[in-house]
């Protein structure tokens, strides 16, 4: 049989689940959380603006404030960091909430929600990487500024400048590749299926 | 600011549409609730932008429906195993062969892509294929094509699925 024969049946069979909830029990429902991977992600963006805006006080004061120039240098300048890293978290979230209170067509709907993930995704990605040569950097710069350090390394095992760079490099290529597979494998994880899901509907959508 | 108790209002009349959102693109009762639940607090959140320019029923069918495409699953649950098992029969222990092909032809749209149900169900709804095109985001022609590719799909699924019977 064809669907057009069977229209008014299946109509009644998709309504007959249907226990009935009263204006109480609807009211109630107004005042759950979303599950919704958007809600989810709106409620990670505003706790993640809200600890790097922490970060940034707390730095700036230690950078102003610390008696030692490394750590005047270091605290300073992730606080910046972290300054700049707010912009795209705001953006992304006025994005999510422009989204949620609006009702487009499923296509355009799917895209938005698309398009937000990928530039969170690319962002987040961006800024991990950024930190390794940053942070890499900073800790030899302390190193070598610090006298008591750079001491115990000429009295040890490190007092040969070979072994220093041979341990330096390894160290920076371990924690590059590690962090680097790590965030694809942590991204992908968390958003990448969703993403693929959502990018299947929008070519079946496409497909003429 | 919207009126909670207008929209409560609203909703609870044209709930069945959301509960036919809900049986069509969850299997288990407890996936159900959650997506009732969740088409619910995305209708009131974009409740305040609901000018009125389209029946209050094709704009719940538009937030239902990007809620349901976009919605997916506690992991934790068992597999989304589509079954007609799930929805109450009313009919009774004689054999109606009119049911059995209700039947069949149910648990087929319950094997259609998430996209291709959200078309079903608005066709059900005696929408035309360019109100359809407008809730989807595509043209006209286009969801006419879907809708043959879909009809002749549900078609040889039935056939199946009547075999089972």
């Amino acid at each position: 049989m064809e669907l057009d024969e069977l229209k008014s049946q299946l109509k009644n069979k998709l309504a007959s689940d249907h226990a009935g909830r009263s204006d109480t029990d609807i009211a109630v429902l107004l005042n759950r959380r979303t599950n919704s991977v958007i809600g989810k992600l709106k409620r990670s963006l505003l706790k993640e603006i809200l600890l790097s805006s922490g970060i940034v006080i707390l730095f700036s004061v230690i950078g102003l404030f610390s008696n030692h120039p490394s750590l005047k240098i270091y605290f300073s300048v992730f606080a910046v960091i972290c300054g700049v890293l707010i912009l795209p978290l705001i953006y992304i979230f006025r994005r999510t909430t422009r989204l949620s209170s609006t009702a487009s067509p499923v296509k355009s709907n799917l895209q938005t929600i698309v398009s937000i993930m990928e530039y969170m995704i690319k962002r987040y990605f961006q800024f991990t990487m950024a930190l390794i040569p940053v942070c890499f950097i900073f800790s030899l710069l302390l190193i070598s500024n610090d006298g008591k350090v750079s001491q115990r390394f000429a009295k040890g095992d490190f007092s040969a400048n070979w072994k220093v760079i041979t341990i330096a490099t390894v160290y920076a290529l371990a924690l590059f590749v590690g962090t680097y597979y790590f965030t694809k494998w942590y991204l992908r994880k968390m958003y990448g299926k969703y993403v693929l899901q959502l990018k299947e509907c929008i070519n079946e959508l496409s497909e003429e | 600011m919207a009126s909670e108790k207008e929209f409560i209002s609203l909703l609870n009349q044209h709930q069945k549409i959301v509960y036919k959102v809900c049986n069509l693109y969850m299997d288990a009762h407890s996936d159900r609730e959650d997506l009732f639940q969740e088409i619910t607090l995305q209708a009131w959140k974009a409740y305040a932008n609901f000018r009125g320019d389209a029946k209050f029923s094709t704009w719940l069918y538009r937030v239902a429906l990007n809620t349901a495409i976009t919605f997916f699953r506690k992991e934790k649950r068992k597999p989304d195993i589509y079954s007609t098992d799930s929805i109450p029969d009313h009919s009774e222990d004689t054999y109606d062969p009119i049911e059995e092909q209700v039947k069949a032809m149910y648990a087929a749209i319950g094997h259609l892509s998430k996209i291709d149900k959200a078309i079903v169900m608005l066709y059900l709804e005696d929408y035309s294929y360019i109100e359809i095109g407008e809730m989807m985001g595509i043209t006209a022609n286009n969801v006419a094509v879907k809708m043959n590719r879909i009809k002749i799909k549900l078609k040889e699924e039935t056939q199946k699925e009547s075999a089972h019977f």
